[in-house]
């Protein structure tokens, strides 16, 4: 498991991270809230995000944090979200929590969203 | 099979514990209608309803279809909706919906496996929307000035 975000590193920066997909073990990153990245987010298994991102975010599981924000794009198998969307869902199972506000378009097979949260977006359902 | 606009004098044998000021429809599994529904305040719809509907409570269940735009404070979708719906309240869209179409609402629910088409628009955030399209339309109209102004040159 590797930590960003210690309190040193709040510059902003301008990188794409590929995390170790080889190891046997799942690979969980847990990204703090504050952390901001301008670029692309991959990862294999497991990406958990709190922090602010103006780009992309891809892994078979995501979940945005309350205080994450996303500025682009987030996608993956199965999306959690949390915290603030500004630009596109792809998902193929997409939970949005009762904190959760989106604004953008949103493409999922299963959808499932929970009383409370804000949402403005275009729905496309693809199977 | 029921096809009932509750409003009037009606017949004991269907249903009694509706009084006459339940201001209830109920649209009946196979029964068809098409038409303008209003001050209703409870509408439950097994059948197929086209048209418009304005009622308090609004429940489309599984065997239900409604095509048009309803508009209500509390509604519930099981089944097929086509168009637009309007939730003053709270809108829950349970696991067998399936909902084409724009809806507008206050507060939302969805199970997981609903399909959804279209577009979500939150009733509070709707001001912020049409100030957010006046201020690109008076950009577009700066870019059209701008390009009357380069002609001009």
């Amino acid at each position: 498991m590797s930590i960003f975000g210690s309190n040193e590193k709040k510059e902003e920066t301008n990188a794409t991270f590929l995390f170790d997909t080889e190891k046997d073990t799942i690979n969980q990153s847990n990204l703090a809230k504050d952390i901001k990245i301008h670029g692309s987010l991959e990862a294999k298994d497991y990406i958990e995000f709190s922090g602010n991102i103006n780009g992309t975010i891809k892994s078979s599981t995501v979940n945005i944090r309350q205080t994450g924000f996303v500025k682009g794009t987030v996608s993956g198998d199965s999306v959690t979200i949390e915290g603030e969307i500004d630009g596109d869902i792809q998902a193929k199972d997409l939970y949005i929590k009762s904190n959760a506000k989106i604004k953008g378009t949103i493409r999922y097979t299963n959808i499932d969203i929970q009383n409370g949260s804000i949402i403005n977006a275009d729905l496309f359902y693809s199977s | 099979m029921l096809g009932l606009i509750m409003d009037e004098e009606n017949s004991d044998s269907i249903s009694q514990d509706l009084d006459n000021d339940s201001k209830m429809v109920l649209v009946g599994s196979g029964v068809r209608i098409e038409g303008r529904i209003d001050g209703a305040e409870s509408t439950d719809v097994s059948g197929s309803l086209s048209g418009t509907l304005k009622s308090s409570r609004i429940s489309i269940n599984s065997s239900g279809s409604f095509n048009g735009d309803m508009n209500g404070q509390d509604v519930v979708i099981s089944g097929n909706v086509e168009g637009e719906i309007t939730s003053e309240d709270t809108i829950i869209v349970n696991q067998s919906a399936k909902i084409k179409g724009t809806i507008e609402y206050s507060s939302i629910q969805v199970s997981y496996g609903a399909k959804l088409e279209g577009s979500l628009r939150h009733r509070g955030s709707i001001q912020n929307y049409s100030t957010v399209n006046s201020v690109s339309d008076e950009k577009t109209e700066d870019v059209e000035n701008n390009t009357d102004e380069e002609d001009n040159q």
